[in-house]
Order: C-alpha cells, then sequence, then structure tokens
C-alpha cells in the first residue's frame, strides 16, 4: 500500500497540476521566436556601472509603455552589460524600434541665432564678390553640410547648426554649447491650467544654480536669442522663449518652469515634451548589437514544428519501448507521459509567475530531454535483465536493479544538471532558455527514478515472474548463458 | 544473434579489436586535421551566420524567378553578400554585410516592392559585429570551465586517467560535428554552438554510464585493476544499453528533421537538430570505440 502511494505520488502531481493549468487556462508563456514580434539586443560601452544600466532599463520600459501599441514589453539586463528588448506581436514595428532608438542624449542649448531671422541656415555667411556681384561668396564652417547647413554631428560641447520644426516649418538654429541636459531635470508633466497647455518642468535641486544662471543671462537679450532650444539626438525638438517677465538680474529661480505650448493640438505635443523631457535622455549610450524580427506565422510554425516531432518522438520511443520491454515498457509509457505532463504544466506555471518565456532553444531542450528520460528506464531495464542473466530470481533482480540503477543515474544525472547550471549562469539569451529546461528536466528525471521507478519496478513480479513478459527473451534463453 | 546482443552474450574480444580502432581514430585523427588545415587555407570556407559576422538578413516567402535573384543580388542598395533558396517551400533569404540603418531600410522597401508583399511579412534580422564575438566567448568560457569541472568529477570518482579518456572522446565528437559543418558548407548558428554544448552533455553522459559499469564489475571481481576479461565484459554487457539509448534520443531529433525538411521549414529548430543527430551517433560511437583503445592502454601498464 505505502508501495502504490509512492507509485502514484508524482503521476498525481503530474496529472494534478496539468488539470490546474488546464481548468485555469494557464499556458507557456512563447518567447517571441514562437509568436512573432521584434527583439532587439542593446550593448552598453564597456565598463558601464550596473546602477546606470537599472536606470536605463527601467526609462526604456517606461517609455515604450508610454508609447502604447505594445502588448508586454520585456525589457531585461542580460550579461554585464547588454539590454535584452522583446516586444511581442507589435504592430508598428518601425515606429518601436524608433521609440527605442531615440534613446540618445538630451541638452538644453541656448539660440544663437536661427533661419527665420536668416532666411537661410546661420551657419552660411555671405560676403561680396567683387567679381561678381549677383554670386556673393558663400563660407561654410567646418563640419556643417554646404548644401542645408546643418551640422553633421551634434556635439554638445561647441556651437552646432540644428534643424527643428516651428509651427510646422523647418528651422535651422544655431545653438551655443550645452548648459544643462536630461539628467538635470527630475519631471515634467504636461497641464491644463487655464486654456493653455503648459509643460511644468523640475529641476533636481544640484542643478537649480544652472538653470537660474541660464535663464539670466538670456533674459537680458532679444529675439532669438532669449530662446533655450531643447535638443533630443541632434535635433531641436523644441525652442520656448524666456518670458518677457523674467528680471535678468534673478532669471527663473525654485527650480521649476513653465512651458508653453500654445492650445493647438488638444495637449498633443504638450505630452509628447513632457514625455521626451522626463525619459528623453539615458544615462548611457547603446550600441544596437541585434535586432531581430519574426513574422507571426514563422513563429506558429516553428512552434507546431516543435510539437508535432515531440509527439511524434514520444510515440516512436514508446512504440519501441513497448516492444523491447513489454511490461516494464507500460511501466516507462506511464512514467514517461507523467513526465511530460509536469514538464509541460511547470513551464505554464514558470512563465505565469516567474515570467519564464519558452523559446525555441526551450523546445530543443525539451526533445533532447525525452531521450534522457528514456534513457533512465533502459538502464534500469537492463540492470534487471543482467542480474536475471546471472541467475537472480525476479523478485531480487528487480529491487536490486532499481538500486543500483539509480546509482548510475544519479553520476549521469548529475553531469547534466552542473552542464545546464553552468551553461545558465555563464551563457546569455536563447542558452539560458535551453539550459533551465534541460536542467527541469534532469531534475525531474531524477525524481521519477528515485520514487516512481523504482517501487514500481520491483511491483512486476507480484503479476508475473516470466521474463518473456518483460523482455524478447526466454527462461530457457537465461538458462542458455 | 539479436538474442545474443538483447542479452549481452556477444562474445566480442574488445580488447583484441582495440587496435583496430585505434587504428581509426589516428585516421579520423588526419581527416580532421586535413579539413582544419583546408579551412585555415580558405580552400574550405566558414560559414558563420549574421550573428557571428554581422550584417543583416531578409527572408520571404515569394515566388520568385532566377532574374529576379540576380535583380537583387545587383540591386547596389546593400552589399548583397549571399542568398539561399530552397527545394520545397518558396522562402529565400538574403543576407547583407553591414551597413546604415536607412539603406536597409531602403533595402527592406526595395524587397517589398520588388516581390510585391508587405513588409511586414518581411523576416529581418540585425546583427551587430560585436555581439557574435559575446556569444563565442562566453560560450568559450562556459565550455572551458565545464571541462575542468568534468576532469575533477571524474577523476575524483573514478580515475584521473579515466577522465582524460573522456575528454579525447568528447574532443572527437566535437572535432567530427565541426569537419561535417566544414564540409558541406552548412552555417554554424548560435543554435548550432548550443547544439554542440548538448552534445558535449550527451556524450558525457554515455562516458559515465560507461566508466560505472566498469568500476561496478571491477568491485564485483574484487580486483584492483581492471583485467582484459572485465574490460571484454563490461562492453559487451554495455552494448545494448548504448544501441537502445541512442535510437530512443535520436528519433525525436530525427523527428525534428524530417517533419521539417517534409514541411519545407529550414528554421532554427533545424539548426538545432541535425548537429544533434551527427551528434548523438557520434557520441554513441566515442563512448564505445574511440574509449577502447585508451582503456586497453591502460591495462597493458
Amino acid at each position: 500500500m505505502k508501495n502504490i502511494i509512492k507509485i502514484l505520488l508524482l503521476p498525481l502531481i503530474a496529472f494534478g497540476l496539468f488539470y490546474y493549468t488546464v481548468a485555469l487556462d494557464i499556458k507557456p508563456k512563447l518567447g517571441l521566436d514562437l509568436q512573432g514580434g521584434i527583439s532587439v539586443i542593446l550593448t552598453a560601452p564597456e565598463d558601464t556601472e550596473e546602477e546606470l544600466l537599472i536606470k536605463a532599463v527601467e526609462i526604456m520600459r517606461t517609455r515604450i509603455e508610454a508609447f502604447g501599441d505594445v502588448q508586454e514589453p520585456e525589457i531585461s539586463i542580460s550579461g554585464d552589460r547588454s539590454v535584452l528588448v522583446q516586444l511581442p506581436g507589435v504592430t508598428d514595428q518601425n515606429k518601436a524600434i524608433e521609440a527605442l532608438g531615440t534613446t540618445g542624449l538630451l541638452t538644453f542649448r541656448p539660440v544663437l541665432d536661427s533661419s527665420l531671422n536668416t532666411g537661410y541656415s546661420p551657419a552660411f555667411e555671405y560676403s561680396p564678390n567683387p567679381d561678381d556681384p549677383d554670386n556673393p561668396i558663400k563660407t561654410v564652417p567646418a563640419g556643417v553640410d554646404d548644401l542645408v547647413g546643418i551640422s553633421l554631428d551634434d556635439n554638445p560641447s561647441t556651437i552646432s547648426y540644428l534643424l527643428g520644426v516651428n509651427s510646422g516649418f523647418p528651422v535651422i538654429y544655431e545653438l551655443g554649447p550645452a548648459a544643462l541636459t536630461g539628467n538635470d531635470i527630475s519631471d515634467a508633466i504636461a497641464v491644463y491650467p487655464d486654456n493653455e497647455w503648459i509643460v511644468s518642468l523640475e529641476l533636481n535641486s544640484e542643478s537649480e544654480s544652472k538653470f537660474t544662471n541660464l535663464t539670466k543671462e538670456l533674459a537680458s537679450k532679444s529675439g532669438d536669442q532669449r530662446k533655450i532650444a531643447i535638443v533630443l539626438d541632434g535635433e531641436v525638438v523644441s525652442a520656448p522663449g524666456i518670458a518677457f517677465d523674467v528680471d535678468p538680474n534673478v532669471g527663473i529661480t525654485g527650480g521649476t518652469a513653465a512651458i508653453s505650448m500654445g492650445n493647438a493640438d488638444a495637449g498633443e505635443s504638450a505630452n509628447n515634451l513632457a514625455v521626451i523631457l522626463r525619459y528623453g535622455a539615458l544615462p548611457v549610450a547603446f550600441e544596437r548589437s541585434s535586432i531581430q524580427k519574426v513574422s507571426a506565422t514563422l513563429g506558429e510554425n516553428t512552434l507546431n514544428l516543435g510539437l508535432q516531432a515531440g509527439v511524434f518522438g514520444l510515440i516512436i520511443v514508446s512504440t519501441l519501448l513497448l516492444l523491447y520491454y513489454r511490461l516494464l515498457g507500460l511501466i516507462a509509457i506511464f512514467g514517461l507521459s507523467s513526465f511530460g505532463f509536469l514538464f509541460y504544466s511547470v513551464i505554464s506555471l514558470l512563465g505565469k509567475f516567474q515570467g519564464y518565456t519558452l523559446t525555441l532553444a526551450g523546445i530543443a531542450g525539451a526533445i533532447v530531454s525525452i531521450g534522457l528520460a528514456a534513457d533512465s528506464y533502459i538502464v534500469t531495464f537492463e540492470k534487471f535483465k543482467d542480474e536475471l542473466k546471472i541467475g537472480r530470481s525476479f523478485e531480487f533482480a528487480a529491487n536490486k536493479a532499481v538500486q543500483d540503477a539509480w546509482k548510475t543515474i544519479l553520476i549521469a544525472d548529475f553531469v547534466s544538471i552542473s552542464a545546464a547550471f553552468l551553461l545558465y549562469i555563464l551563457a546569455i539569451g536563447p542558452i539560458r532558455g535551453f539550459a533551465l529546461a534541460l536542467g527541469l528536466a534532469t531534475t525531474f528525471d531524477l525524481l521519477f527514478t528515485r520514487i516512481y521507478t523504482r517501487n514500481s519496478v520491483p511491483l512486476i513480479s507480484n503479476f508475473t515472474k516470466s521474463p518473456r513478459m518483460c523482455f524478447p527473451i526466454t527462461n530457457k534463453d537465461l538458462q542458455d548463458v | 544473434m539479436f538474442k545474443k546482443l538483447f542479452l549481452g552474450d556477444t562474445k566480442i574480444d574488445f580488447y583484441k579489436i582495440s587496435n583496430i580502432f585505434y587504428k581509426m581514430f589516428i585516421v579520423e585523427l588526419v581527416l580532421f586535421s586535413t579539413v582544419l588545415v583546408l579551412t585555415f587555407t580558405n580552400i574550405l570556407e566558414l560559414n558563420l551566420s549574421v550573428d557571428f559576422t554581422g550584417g543583416t538578413t531578409y527572408q520571404l516567402e515569394t515566388e520568385y524567378s532566377t532574374d529576379d535573384i540576380n535583380d537583387v543580388m545587383n540591386s547596389k542598395i546593400l552589399e548583397v553578400s549571399r542568398y539561399q533558396t530552397f527545394d520545397n517551400s518558396s522562402s529565400i533569404i538574403f543576407r547583407a554585410t553591414e551597413s546604415t540603418s536607412d539603406k536597409e531600410a531602403e533595402f527592406l522597401s526595395y524587397l517589398s516592392t520588388k516581390f510585391n508583399i508587405s513588409d511586414s511579412n518581411i523576416e529581418f534580422q540585425r546583427v551587430g559585429p560585436t555581439f557574435g564575438d559575446e556569444i563565442t566567448e562566453k560560450g568559450l568560457r562556459a565550455l572551458i570551465i565545464f571541462l575542468s569541472f568534468i576532469v575533477i568529477l571524474i577523476s575524483y570518482r573514478y580515475e584521473f586517467k579515466f577522465s582524460l579518456i573522456a575528454l579525447i572522446a568528447l574532443i572527437h565528437d566535437l572535432l567530427l560535428c565541426l569537419s561535417v559543418y566544414l564540409l558541406l558548407n552548412l552555417e554554424i548558428t548560435p543554435s548550432t554552438v548550443i547544439a554542440l554544448l548538448t552534445i558535449l552533455g550527451y556524450s558525457l553522459y554515455d562516458t559515465v554510464i560507461l566508466f560505472d559499469k566498469l568500476n561496478d564489475s571491477k568491485k564485483i571481481n574484487k580486483q584492483n585493476n581492471i583485467n582484459i576479461e572485465t574490460l571484454n565484459n563490461t562492453f559487451n554487457a554495455v552494448l545494448m544499453r548504448s544501441i537502445n539509448t541512442s535510437i530512443t534520443s535520436v528519433i525525436p531529433i530525427a523527428s525534428i528533421l524530417f517533419i521539417g525538411n517534409y514541411l519545407g521549414l529550414s528554421g532554427a529548430l533545424t539548426d538545432f537538430a541535425l548537429p544533434l543527430f551527427i551528434g548523438i551517433l557520434s557520441g554513441t560511437y566515442s563512448s564505445i570505440f574511440v574509449t577502447i583503445p585508451f582503456l586497453s592502454k591502460i591495462i597493458k601498464k
């Protein structure tokens, strides 16, 4: 009776968990390669502090969520300095990649001049041409495109010529070196106090004086030079002017500022600006080291292939086990199917509660583990046969076999688990999913061997004492050995 | 014959034939080195996937003609280095070297107009050149730590010499897989690397089970050292399990290969399956026929 409980323990747990997952409609969380979407790996420069990386991930997560249109984005640090961004089933993929791409540097720079004033790029300087008065000589500073007059690279520490949009028209601004960066901002929100949208800006306490000094200087000027350009990734996002009631001797104090956004677009531009100000700058400059896009159909095909191959493999393995080991084969098949149900349920539950995603590599690990689990039964049965061969009684041989087999399987599985463990710790990305699936399967295999196989194989001597029922051999064959 | 095999009652004199397999092993080593030398002299090409070399791939499913492919190869928007088509599906893959994201977008829209499909149906993958290095570096580090760990474990449980033999068998399997990849010019992807790591686990598992059996026989016969008789008996007895195990392990993997081929899918899952298929067969072979000559040599001393 006690043995029966032991034998049924794991299958009952397996079927119970399976019933639970099916009843609650919990399914494995599929990776991008199985359901479609984009996966981007961003790599930070070497020796980036982990703290900055964590902060960057937080900012990216908020940005992606604010961007909307993305279901369950997954952003995680993988390895020493890589960030893995997974966006399953994103409808507008290019826009999403763009949203991750604009994670560059946010700066605040004083406007020195603009094309609103000159009519052409402020980078160009025209001097009279004594030979041909109709074609004045054009001089262009170094590092500036000589056709459109925009700086080729946005260097925040020198004067740059950058493009922005003002009331729907392109404007080229001449900008001084950056006075503040996105890190100086603690918060920004769009509000609608009275008949006008305002982006209310809050600065870090240590950056207050920088802002006050900047506004003091600009308040003494007029025209374009009263403006502060907000620059994100080399593009002027907005260039608000300093209000006329700001005293040039005092500047804007108190660490807060308000940017008037007018009333034209129901707050859309105010909201966009607030989002950029809040999350615009990441503390780290990332390199996009990998982008992978998988369409939903390909993902589905792969998943089906994996499932078909798995089921097909299980059927053939089961048939062979039945042909070879007969009654013992039944034990193995019952054990293997419980193993399968347990594995599926645990993967589903891990997906639900721990966020484990089943990827292609994980499926490969699972398929490999079918062979591994089947082998444990084969090792046990072969030991059983060996004991019968040296003339042991049926009952004794069965008991001896399960004990000996356990020792062998323990060390062999220990090697597999160590391999999986090492892979999990040392590797990145898909290899981890594979390692987890393999490690999990091997652990289950150990449990099944110790509790299920160990108690069920000896039980067989209650039903039959004939080797014919367990092996393709007869008593006579055994005696002839 | 089958009955004998099943009863572990085959009377193969493994000790006697160990010389043949030693020679086999030497022949294999010569073959592997030849393949490696040919690769280093660039006669054989190491076909690394975009994950290692950096660049972009575009996979689409469409009707196409040879002219279409030539047009794309000569399109000059990107440097298209290679294309791949499949016999039993209408998939086509273009691979290009690294470029700017604008050029990549331009090429994507070029393909979508050229083949008249929406660009969201084109699989796109872009990988920076450093990413592959990172995978390789991490993989190698994992491999070295894993192998050292194995040497310690087997030395502790059995004998130091056993651990060296296990290593030889492992390296044999790795070299065999690598040679097949090089000779057939198959593409090496990160999946291949994972599969190779698995093969190591498999081969080792097989070898460990064999050593365990050898150790058991030694204990049962109350010997301090393994003699020829123990060796022969053990190998004869373990032959059936080895065959059975490799059959049960290979079937699920073979079914991925064959079902995948039947459905015309040559995705990442078949990338896994092929090296596993080769590796498991090689692992079964090596755990018996590569270890046997070396075990015989230990006995001689």
